[in-house]
């Protein structure tokens, strides 16, 4: 139980870290300034608002009879405001399309290299 | 504009770290990780602007916490 609540701390501090920078740029770019306190109360917000959306997307992931949570999972979670849902269907087809680009990028690259390889055994016979 | 989308990878890696610790016996797809970053993400730029933004209201340069308590409850039920 210790190492669990050593690693939630840790979680804790990264998440406070992390918003802090977020809150800071977006100040800076309001040209306000935001006190250490606001800052620790986001924090504690963002941090709590991470359980309830894993518990949710357990849920649904369990729901669908399902191991692992996926995609369509998470946008379930971001159901209650359209822009929200809009904004997370938006970044998961970037995702899809980046995935389809990288695939497509590994079998170029694999083709490339099977006909070197195939010109590299020629070579080697016609020494022989 | 904002330089916070370039700061995104290693902060998306800690609030992806988040969500796994807090699941007990699922998986998370790869995708599904860098969704839930986004989400959190969002969550705390709305956050900050709707805090700004009372602050403005009441005509304050500095965030203070008053701001973001009366930011807190509509926050919550729009996520």
């Amino acid at each position: 139980m210790d190492e669990d609540e050593a690693q939630k701390q840790r979680l804790k501090a990264a998440v406070h870290y992390t918003v802090g920078r977020l809150c800071q740029d977006i100040a800076a770019d309001c040209e306000k300034q935001i006190t250490k306190q606001t800052i620790a109360a986001i924090a504690e917000t963002a941090f709590r608002q991470c359980d309830i959306f894993a518990k949710d997307l357990e849920a649904f992931a369990r729901h669908a009879k399902r191991h692992t949570v996926t995609v369509d999972d998470v946008k379930l979670t971001a159901r209650r405001t359209t822009a929200l849902y809009n904004y997370i269907q938006q970044k998961s087809e970037e995702l899809a399309l980046n995935n389809q680009e990288l695939k497509e990028k590994r079998k170029k690259n694999a083709a490339k290299r099977k006909s070197k390889d195939m010109e590299a055994e020629e070579e080697n016979e016609l020494e022989d | 504009g904002i330089g916070v989308t370039s700061t995104c990878e290693h902060e998306k890696k800690f609030i992806s770290k988040s969500t796994k610790n807090h699941l007990f016996s699922s998986t998370v797809s790869s995708d599904a990780v860098i969704l839930v970053a986004e989400l959190l993400k969002v969550f705390v730029e709305e956050a900050t602007r709707r805090a700004v933004k009372q602050a403005d209201s009441e005509d304050c340069d500095t965030i203070d916490i008053e701001h973001f308590e009366k930011i807190l409850p509509q926050l919550l039920l729009d996520f």
